[in-house]
């Protein structure tokens, strides 16, 4: 690695990113030196990944400046970054499964022996060495899709070492991490930081950063709150200028849970993902499971539908116990399922929203198999009435639609069939204020008709503000019941942690 | 969008008539137009399945050889039924429904492989082509079979009612694809399938289900043309309806049906398939080269295909 003679300064100052209809970052002003590790925090929508971005090149800056060494530097692009010594590894990652560790490591710049022949032996060699000054051993030879995650991740944080960069950005990079691949990441993190290479490390464990960061950037809506020193300060302090002082708002009080249960999960297990589940939902209870990303709520839930097998355990639905699930029997039992993808999982973007819609309820609008025209313009016009969809035509494709809108005709499609139990994951991701309440408003509508409701989200406020209990799940497994009433949204993300 | 561009197909067919009626000699007479409905209807019932096989987000290269072979088999099994001692008007009804059952058959059988193994049914269908062309070859020991009747005859070069038979099939194939794919709960799965199965599958929609049963009917309906195909030859024969399946892809693309799956219109491909029609018959009344006729064949498709596009585009 090349010395850096003096540590190299990253600073950004007073950058303000806007975007149609929202402010992403206002004002930040914050400065990242080499040979440390910065570590970067902030609830979902702080503005930690536009931030990234920016510096990353990958997005431009609405107003102020980014200098580097005291030098203003415009970052056109991701090349312009790359070439100033600035290197980021995102949360996915960007790696060819099919070609080996070497080829990945060297893409684009695989060394030629003569003419357009790849001098195969100093490419292995030059992977070797780059993997050599990270103190890891690999075999370069191996395509990389036979890796594991954590060494791909490796493989990735190498690819950017080759540039030999003065800066690297690893986005949430532990997310897909078990704990002894966390520790080793962190040492690779600790030597780089040696070297005198600038760190900036995004992630959402607060936990770990004891363990990694010298220091803490706090974003709260945008705005910076605070740089300290790792030493100088507490986990609450952090989770304090995370959350700030916030109202907390309460479900109605005309909401009550009833007693007896719709939908029972007995020791429910999916290999790694989630083990020994328990839980039983009531008549008309909304259900809050809090976790983080990576926690395996989204299996889970994907599982109780029956969209993923499970190994283990039974649930019992309308009085029918089932072993072995599928999706139609599930939705026949009452089951309804908002997956968190709604673009990959929820809506077929080439179609109109009056398609859409009746997705799920193609054999409650049909006569013996015949659509009737009849029942099908009242079902639309019930659910885009009662979602308050705002569409100047049903007819139009789905995809016209904002993100809230089209998150309420996710939900709506499970309104027309025989719902007893709807299961909503991250239904609030993404989507603006208004839209956002007009799906808790819709969860309390359906709660007072008896309908239970499985709540996943990593808005923890919103789970405090709906549910009628909480669970938190972690590392696969139900820690703890909470009742929303004696707890606040930062001790529940502490909790979550 | 689809309206505008099924209408532009629409309008350029008139005007492909306009100019034909002037152009070419007894282009514009019963006569003519009914042998243009008999000469398309073979493959146009084919190709009203392979709308709903390719909007469900697969395809079926097979149909060419599952005619010949289907009429292969028909006469096969008649003969074989015939030496029997069953008399003709028993065997070849029998051969017939039994040639039927198998074509659908293998069409659910590549569904399932699809479905169960997750093998792409390109792949699966490229199989089957040359399976299915080798055993029609091996049953006929390479001479077409004439074990046909006089009678059999009809179902191929019949006329009722004035129209010729197969074009009567081929409105009645339209009629009742038209009706399963844009107004029952069917239709509307195979489109979803085809947009997201992903989204389908979580919306409870059997997935499996409706792929198997979309390509079993492309099957079928490919066994159906071949056995019409055999009485109009009166034979069966191992080499007919050779590249069948690009035409009949052709007429789906050019009928404005989106190869990506999800999107398309069974009505789109009558158009798409009365266009291709009109344009050959037109083209050989005019006497034009027959290598020229594939010239624009070929250009029209990827025209077709480029129109599809630049409106996707503009949607966007």
């Amino acid at each position: 690695m090349n010395p850096v003679p003096q540590p190299i300064q990253l600073e950004a100052r007073g950058i303000r990113k806007e975007y149609p209809g929202t402010v992403a970052l206002k004002d930040v002003r914050v400065r990242f030196e080499g040979g440390k590790v910065h570590a970067l925090i902030g609830r979902n929508g702080a503005g930690k990944s536009t931030l990234v971005r920016i510096l990353a090149g990958s997005t431009q800056p609405t107003a102020g400046q980014v200098l580097l060494d005291g030098e203003p530097v415009e970052l056109r692009s991701p090349g312009d970054a790359f070439q100033r010594g600035i290197a980021t590894v995102y949360q996915e990652l960007s790696l060819v499964p099919g070609l080996s560790v070497a080829e990945n490591i060297l893409l684009g710049r695989m060394p030629r022996s003569r003419g357009p022949f790849i001098d195969w032996t100093s490419a292995a060699d030059q992977a070797r060495a780059v993997l050599a000054t990270m103190d890891v051993e690999m075999d370069v030879d191996v395509p990389v899709g036979r890796l594991g995650f954590a060494q791909q991740q490796t493989v990735e944080i190498a690819k950017a070492m080759s540039f030999r960069p003065s800066v690297l950005m690893l986005d949430e990079p532990t997310s897909g991490l078990a704990r002894h691949e966390t520790r080793s990441l962190f040492r690779l993190v600790g030597q780089l930081a040696e070297q005198g290479v600038a760190i900036l490390y995004i992630s959402h464990r607060l936990q770990e950063l004891w363990e990694i960061a010298d220091r803490v950037t706090v974003l709260r809506d945008g705005d910076h709150v605070a740089t300290v020193e790792m030493a100088e300060t507490t986990a609450e302090e952090i989770v304090h200028y995370m959350f700030g002082e916030t109202v907390q708002k309460e479900r109605p009080a005309d909401l009550l849970a009833g007693r007896e249960p719709v939908l029972e999960v007995r020791g429910l297990s999916r290999g790694e993902e989630f083990q020994d589940v328990d839980l039983t939902l009531h008549r008309g209870e909304i259900l809050g499971i809090a976790g983080m990303l990576g926690s395996g709520r989204t299996e889970l839930l994907k599982a109780i539908f029956g969209a993923l097998p499970f190994d283990r355990g039974e649930i019992r639905l309308s009085e029918t116990t089932c072993r072995r699930v599928s999706p139609p029997d599930m939705k026949d039992l009452g089951l309804g399922f908002a997956p968190e993808d709604r673009k990959q999982e929820g809506l077929v973007q080439t179609q109109s929203i009056r398609s859409n819609l009746c997705l799920a309820s193609l054999d409650r609008i049909s006569n013996r198999g015949f659509l009737s025209r009849r029942r099908e313009r009242r079902l639309i016009r019930e659910q885009v009435d009662r979602l308050h969809i705002k569409a100047p035509d049903v007819e139009e494709a789905v995809s016209s639609l904002s993100g809230g809108n089209q998150q309420k005709v996710v939900v709506g499609k499970w309104l027309g069939t025989s719902l007893q139990v709807l299961l909503l994951d991250e239904p609030t991701r993404g989507i603006d204020l208004q839209a956002k309440q007009q799906i808790f408003q819709l969860m309390w509508d359906l709660s007072r008709q008896g309908i239970a409701i499985l709540f996943v989200s990593s808005e923890l406020e919103e789970l405090v503000e709906v549910c009628h209990r909480i669970l938190v799940m972690k590392q696969g497994r139900i820690r703890q019941e909470i009742r929303p009433e004696n707890t606040t949204a930062d001790q529940l993300f502490v909790q979550c942690m | 969008m689809v309206w505008a561009r099924s209408s532009i197909l629409e309008l350029v067919l008139v005007a492909l008539c306009l100019v034909l009626a002037f152009q070419a000699e007894g282009f514009f007479t019963v006569g003519n137009l009914l042998n243009v409905l008999r000469n398309v209807s073979m493959q146009g019932i084919i190709a009203f399945g392979m709308t709903m096989v390719i909007i469900s987000g697969e395809i079926d290269l097979s149909v060419g050889s599952a005619v010949a072979f289907a009429g292969c088999v028909t006469a096969w099994l008649a003969q074989w039924l015939a030496a029997l001692g069953l008399s003709m008007v028993m065997a070849l009804p029998l051969a017939m429904c039994l040639a039927l059952l198998l074509g659908m058959s293998i069409g659910a059988l590549t569904g399932l492989i699809r479905v169960r193994f997750a093998v792409p049914s390109f792949i699966t269908t490229l199989a089957w082509m040359t399976v299915l062309t080798g055993a029609a070859q091996l049953i006929t020991g390479g001479f077409p079979l004439t074990p046909f009747p006089e009678w059999y005859n009809f179902f191929g070069g019949g006329y009722l009612f004035g129209v010729p038979f197969p074009a009567l099939v081929f409105l009645l194939v339209f009629l009742t694809t038209h009706v399963l794919m844009g107004y029952t709960s069917f239709g509307r799965s195979v489109y979803a399938v085809g947009g997201n199965p992903e989204a389908a599958r979580l919306s409870g929609i059997r997935v499996g289900r409706v792929k198997v049963v979309v390509m079993a009917s492309v099957a079928f309906l490919a066994a159906l043309a071949g056995i019409m195909q055999s009485a109009q030859i009166m034979s069966g024969s191992a080499t007919t309806a050779r590249g069948w399946e690009l035409n009949v892809i052709a007429s789906v693309i050019i009928g404005g049906t989106s190869l990506m799956g999800g999107e398309g219109k069974i009505r789109g491909t009558l158009m798409g398939v009365i266009f291709l029609g009109i344009l050959v018959n037109g083209m050989t009344l005019m006497n034009i080269n027959e290598y020229w006729q594939h010239v624009v064949r070929g250009a029209l498709i990827l025209a077709a295909v480029l129109i599809n596009r630049i409106n996707e585009r503009s949607r966007d």
